[in-house]
């Protein structure tokens, strides 16, 4: 009886983990863009993609290479861009969410050393439920390929 | 008395015009958009890391000028880096023909040895200058370029720039003549530039 009851507890709590919002999120192409020497700022570029039935909301990233790590966005108002930080970046149920160039992005803000091109920044993605996600953004001149259009899955 | 009824009706009578006038609003033909006023874009001198660099210093060549900031962490430098792999793509004598410079609108915090080493990471023979906050205002509004300098609750603390995030072509003549939009793919680039070029 004891045991069954372990068994259940251990089910309970795996199915816990199986709901949490990170383990249903895959992260596509992750980088940092290179800028020249002595910029303080950077951006973080991936695809997230949602596997799950619900709607996933990405609250705040983190990393060690700056200071401070903020979500953002662009909005683009008659040809003239206006960067603004955002509380929240949706993942939409099956769906996903593109960190692009001019679009949204992770802020790295306040560099405290400067990126070389070829570096790892990790980043830790947290999302709405607590959960959090780590992956492995590579600093980079460029975007990892032109366009960054998605194939078949 | 009834002449406050009168003009209770009156009012009332008006409200409902002006009701009308507001939200009832018949299908109206397509417009096209009104013409913006012609800019006169024109001449100017800034400064670069070596000295005074004035537009007409470059005269025979079609110039690519891009206004931003280079605290920009994103926008300026995907205009720029476009631009560049563009011009790259151009033939060494299509080359020798254009010109790129990056005008900064953040004099504050952009001096001109900060941008020439950010204007060449993105191409070698790219230009970085500034000025003051009055000239670059004065030539801002000749070329229709708008930039704001914005207080955002962002931890990064300072400020950004709102910018105009498209590309000004000024032709071998001096004269501004049009505009790549912003986040024109490389090849794209490579087709408007060879549009100016090849202008009579
Ligand atoms: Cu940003």
């Amino acid at each position: 009886m004891k045991k069954l009851s372990f068994l259940t507890a251990c089910l309970m709590f795996s199915a816990g983990v199986l709901a949490a919002a990170a383990d249903q999120i895959s992260v596509d192409k992750p980088y940092v863009r290179l800028l020249p020497p002595g910029a303080q700022t950077t951006g973080a570029f991936m695809v997230i993609r949602n596997s799950a039935d619900k709607d996933v909301k990405l609250v705040k990233a983190d990393n060690p290479a700056s200071r401070v790590t903020e979500l953002h966005t662009h909005l683009n108002e008659g040809g003239v861009m206006k960067m603004r930080p955002v509380a929240a970046i949706e993942i939409k149920a099956k769906g996903e969410a593109l960190l692009q160039p001019g679009g949204l992005h992770i802020m790295l803000i306040d560099l405290k050393a400067p990126l070389k091109e070829g570096d790892i920044v990790p980043i830790t993605l947290g999302f709405d439920d607590g959960s959090s996600k780590k992956v492995d953004a590579k600093v980079l001149k460029a975007a990892p390929e032109a366009g960054m259009s998605h194939h078949q899955h | 008395m009834s002449e406050r009824i009168l003009l209770a009706i009156a009012a009332a009578l008006a409200a409902a015009v002006l009701g009308l006038a507001l939200f009832w609003q018949p299908e109206l033909p397509e417009r096209p958009l009104p013409a913006p006023a012609a800019l006169s874009g024109g001449d100017f001198t800034l400064l670069a890391a070596n000295g005074p660099f004035s537009l007409h210093d470059l005269r025979g060549k079609v110039v690519l000028l891009y206004f931003g900031y280079t605290y920009c962490p994103d926008i300026c430098p995907t205009s720029l880096a476009a631009t560049a792999e563009g011009l790259k793509q151009l033939t060494p004598a299509e080359q020798a023909k254009v010109a790129m410079v990056f005008i900064s609108v953040d004099p504050e915090r952009d001096t001109p040895a900060r941008l020439k080493e950010y204007a060449e990471f993105f191409h070698p023979a790219m230009l970085g200058v500034t000025g003051t906050p009055e000239s670059l205002a004065e030539i801002a509004r000749r070329y229709g370029v708008f930039y704001a300098r914005q207080p955002v609750a962002t931890a990064g603390g300072d400020y950004v720039v709102d910018h105009s995030a498209d590309t000004y072509v000024v032709d071998a003549a001096g004269k501004l003549v049009g505009k790549i939009a912003h986040a024109t793919p490389p090849d794209q680039v490579v087709l408007a530039i060879r549009k100016y070029l090849n202008q009579p």
